[in-house]
């Protein structure tokens, strides 16, 4: 598992796994962060962030 | 403007993910190959996104988005015409020369074809360049935090320089590599929601037709007079300026983007770096030329009930330039404003990294190892890299305090910019074409070139500038000046080239072999599927890109 974090495809998901986390837990945590658009964002970013780790690439 | 605790969020986990990235590759540099040439061993999926990403820096992004809302669908140009067919040929024809003559740079491959002179000219006018270019681009990173969310000009200059220090200190070319990866898809899905909530404020794409002058809505139906379209270009200077001379003059001779192609896995795939690279080239204008157009229609007096207007200066001109970020201030709550933002520092950061770490090589390599110290142990090398890395730092951070004094300095080097850019792919075209092609004939070639570039500059004028000698000719638009002074150059280049060549004598064939097309063996791929072979896929993006270029005829 930890070798995975060197591949770049898992870095990139990782980053956007957090960043969906960040828009859709704003979501349901503050009222400021209530806009239909960061949800719809943190959906998309998720389902990417989950195929970028999904991914295996040849980086060795 | 103020940041939630979401956006701030952002942007803290994105300069988190790129130090870590630069430390997670520091344990792979083991020497100075590693360090400032990746050894030759990044897969094709990361080279290809790195290509593109070095191109797509603060100048692409706000300046495409810019240029979508002053001259309208036309701003295509620069990726249908301008890039596509540029990156193909550099991928078919340029790369077997580049990567098979084991060069470790441009300035090194002009060294290896021509001589020291040719080389010492390229290297030395590059690096100024690459290091006043990643200054302007964090000069205008710090300016627009500075007027969008009222952040300090100096500290944004020394944080966003330090981060993209650290990452390259510590993991040199491979680590710029990654992170410009990252940052592509950062920047792409990033601005991906601002143009579709835009494009539906703005009613489709029908409706934005309706709204707007048909010139700002067409690619070529307006181009057969400079009189009639926004740009005032006629189409066969743009065919010739910009889709021949500008375009070629740039990504297949700028080293800071063949870089990306000369640190693949083998010839196969730096071949098809740029090729495969030119795909998601061809949709960029998605998200850089259609949130102009979009930003340009929502003025309209007709979408007054939107509430969106680009900004004014204070002469009360329209701003252009902020057109993407006033856009992301309109369209974007608190958390996706903080990608938004952040997709603007990493377009800035990396433009900034690929420069730095362009400089680097050649300083390293073309200055400091062929004129100073020759013969060191790989270790000193290491050293000298990322020692260059800091200084090259350290003048981008001078070089952003110098353009604080002068207003115009960024038109300055774009113009530089392309006095050298501009005649050197005759340089490059005569060199690996024509193998008798002298190393006398290179070297005054491109000086005349240069030189000509210069004073045809200083003879014509447009939108006030130039005309420094004389005002002999009068040009509707600075882009029209800028293709008419890379076509001069590159004629001049070109002839002169030839002439000064049968004149002296040239290298001989043993000394060509691997340099020249008519002495090298031509790569073959069998065994391969289609999508695997250069020459296929080549075609199939062709095709493609002439019939964007009709839907938007």
């Amino acid at each position: 598992m930890s070798k995975r974090f060197t591949e770049l495809s898992f870095i990139i998901g990782l980053f956007f796994i957090i960043l969906s986390v960040i828009l859709l837990g704003g979501y349901l945590v503050t009222d400021a962060l209530k806009f239909k658009i960061n949800i719809f964002s943190g959906i998309a970013f998720l389902v990417f962030g989950i195929f970028m780790v999904m991914i295996k690439s040849d980086e060795e | 403007m103020k940041l939630h605790v979401a956006d701030y969020l952002v942007i803290i986990l994105y300069f988190a993910f790129v130090v870590a990235v630069g430390f997670i590759i520091k344990k792979r540099i083991k020497s100075s190959n590693d360090f400032l040439n990746s050894s030759k061993n990044i897969p094709l999926w990361i080279t290809s996104l790195a290509f593109i990403s070095a191109n797509l820096g603060a100048q692409e992004v706000l300046g495409m988005v810019a240029s979508g809302a002053k001259y309208g669908i036309m701003t295509v140009h620069f990726y249908w015409v301008g890039a596509i067919f540029a990156m193909i040929f550099l991928g078919v024809f340029m790369m077997p020369f580049y990567y098979g003559s084991h060069a470790r740079s441009v300035p090194e491959y002009l060294f290896l074809r021509f001589d020291e002179k040719t080389r010492g000219l390229n290297a030395i006018t590059f690096a100024v360049m690459t290091v006043f270019s990643s200054g302007i681009s964090l000069f205008a990173l710090a300016k627009l935090l500075e007027v969008v969310l009222g952040w300090d000009f100096d500290v944004s200059i020394w944080i966003a320089a330090g981060i993209v220090l650290i990452y390259t200190f510590v993991g040199g070319l491979t680590s710029a590599v990654y992170n410009e990866v990252l940052q592509f898809f950062l920047i792409v899905l990033g601005l991906s929601p601002l143009v579709i909530v835009a494009l539906q404020d703005a009613g489709g794409w029908e409706q934005i037709k309706a709204n707007l002058d048909p010139k700002l809505t067409h690619a070529w139906k307006y181009m057969g007079s400079t009189d009639s379209n926004p740009m005032g270009i006629h189409f066969m200077s743009l065919i010739f300026g910009l889709g021949f001379v500008m375009s070629f003059g740039y990504w297949c001779t700028d080293f800071l983007v063949v870089q990306r192609a000369m640190i693949a896995k083998n010839m196969n795939a730096s071949q098809r770096t740029p090729i495969l690279a030119a795909i998601p080239k061809m949709f960029m204008p998605l998200i850089v030329v259609l949130p102009g157009v979009i930003a340009i229609a929502l003025s309209q007096p007709g979408m007054a009930d939107k509430g969106y207007h680009i900004p004014v200066d204070a002469a009360g001109n329209m701003d252009y330039t902020m057109t993407l970020p006033s856009l992301i201030t309109h369209y974007y709550p608190s958390g996706l404003m903080g990608v938004g933002i952040t997709a603007l520092l990493a377009s800035f950061m990396s433009g900034m990294a690929g420069n730095v770490t362009a400089f680097n090589s050649v300083f390293t390599y073309d200055i400091y190892q062929a004129y100073f110290v020759k013969k060191r142990s790989d270790r000193h090398y290491l050293r000298v890299g990322k020692m260059v890395t800091l200084f090259g730092i350290l003048f981008s951070i001078g070089t952003a305090y110098i353009a604080t004094s002068f207003n115009n300095i960024n038109d300055f080097l774009q113009l530089v910019f392309s006095f050298v850019n501009g005649p050197l792919f005759a340089t490059f075209l005569l060199g690996m074409f024509w193998k008798r092609t002298s190393p006398d004939g290179a070297f005054w070639g491109l000086l005349m070139g240069t030189v000509a570039a210069a004073l045809t500059h200083g003879c014509t004028v447009a939108e006030g500038k130039g005309g420094w000698i004389t005002e002999l000719y009068t040009v509707s638009s600075g882009m029209g000046q800028a293709f008419i002074v890379a076509m001069v150059s590159w004629v001049v280049n070109f002839f002169t080239t030839i002439i000064v060549s049968l004149l002296t004598k040239p290298k001989l064939d043993s000394e060509l072999k691997g340099l020249v097309y008519s002495l090298t063996e031509k790569p073959k791929y069998t065994g391969e599927k289609w999508y695997q072979k250069v020459v296929p896929l080549a075609v199939l993006l062709i095709i493609l890109t002439v019939l964007l270029n009709i839907v938007f005829f």
